[in-house]
């Protein structure tokens, strides 16, 4: 794994790592929320400190060179966290829509109160 | 329900957090309300799909309902900002499972006056008992950690049965992403809040199911851990 791959994983984790602790101290990001990319910052950063372990796997999976296992585990990172995303998406717009179901019907009965007298009179 | 001041006591607010909790919630609430008369309660429906609402209605507790499945630490959230509201003194935090046994929270609200705490911990370490196993080893290691960042030992961070104080009420209703967990607690603590501990026991949960399932305490553990040594110097 060549020297100038490792040292920029290092580098452009740690400036990544500089980021999410800004926002957490800006409170834009949940704690929890956080903690995924703080550990795929840190699977990066051991794949960078021991190459051995890329090279080795590399060999294992039939990969022509540990850089691109590298860049398939960040890429399988990213497929991970997407997928995470389409499904809290899923899951918020749901309980956006039962929501405002709630709001309406709440809201509801005092419309239709009014309706109904509307066309008693 | 009255939220009605007695004399020089601290009124003092159960929040039960309770998600699809049909089998327990109606016998820990009448336990509950036999054994501590004086305490108010309040139960958080946490958007349950089981009979959780229609016991709440049936027996006409003090209840509240989120329309949907928010999560533990915004069905707290909720009871804290009822307690906020309400003038409550102090809010304990109590689950409907059964797990916490009531009559120990007037000693809670004791310790709270005559130590002057912020939070009291209902703790399982203090009595002499202790989880066991991978739970007691994930509570241990919590322990070791909220010891090295704040130098105080919690004998039992992870016991969900703690007693906040006016101040704390006011807090966790206003502030972004605080939960009623260990690492808040650490978190507290560096902000100044006073923690305690007394003795307590705890019995297994008497039916139902918990809100940690085994498939997520790992995320919690990394959660818990990660907040203790990193998020909490830049909150």
């Amino acid at each position: 794994m060549p020297l100038t791959l490792r040292i920029s994983l290092v580098v452009g984790t740690l400036l990544a790592l500089a980021l999410v602790l800004r926002r957490i101290s800006k409170r834009k990001i949940r704690v929890a929320d956080a903690v995924y990319w703080v550990v795929s910052m840190l699977v990066l950063v051991l794949l960078a400190l021991f190459p051995g372990v890329a090279i080795l796997v590399s060999g294992w999976l039939g990969f022509l060179s540990p850089s691109n296992f590298v860049f398939v585990t960040i890429i399988a990172l990213m497929l991970l966290k997407l997928f995470g995303l389409a499904s809290d998406v899923s899951r918020l717009t749901d309980k956006v829509e039962r929501l405002s179901q709630e709001i309406a019907l709440m809201n509801g009965d005092a419309g239709e109160g009014q309706g109904r007298q509307g066309e008693r009179s | 329900m009255g939220a009605t001041g007695r004399g020089g006591t601290p009124r003092v607010i159960a929040i039960v957090p309770a998600y699809n909790e049909q089998e327990c919630l109606a016998r820990t609430i009448g336990e509950l309300v036999s054994t501590c008369p004086d305490i108010d309660y309040l139960v958080v429906n946490d958007g349950s799909s089981d009979d959780t609402p229609k016991i709440c209605d049936e027996l006409r507790l003090n209840h509240i309902d989120l329309p949907v499945n928010c999560g533990l630490s915004a069905a707290f959230g909720a009871g804290m900002r009822y307690a906020l509201e309400h003038g409550y003194d102090a809010a304990v935090q109590f689950d409907s499972d059964g797990q916490h046994v009531p009559s120990y929270i007037p000693s809670m609200v004791q310790a709270m006056a005559e130590r002057d705490a912020d939070i009291v911990i209902a703790s399982r370490v203090v009595a002499g008992g202790s989880a066991v196993g991978l739970r007691g080893f994930g509570a241990k290691l919590i322990t070791l950690l909220i010891r090295l960042t704040t130098g105080q030992v919690i004998g039992d961070p992870t016991s969900g049965m703690r007693l906040y104080s006016r101040s704390m009420i006011e807090r966790f209703s206003r502030s972004f992403d605080l939960s009623p967990e260990p690492d808040t607690i650490a978190y507290l603590i560096r902000r100044g809040a006073k923690v305690v501990e007394v003795p307590t026991v705890m019995r297994d949960r008497q039916g139902g199911t918990s809100y940690l399932r085994l498939s997520s305490s790992l995320s919690y553990m990394a959660r818990t851990c990660l907040s203790l040594l990193l998020f909490q110097w830049f909150r």
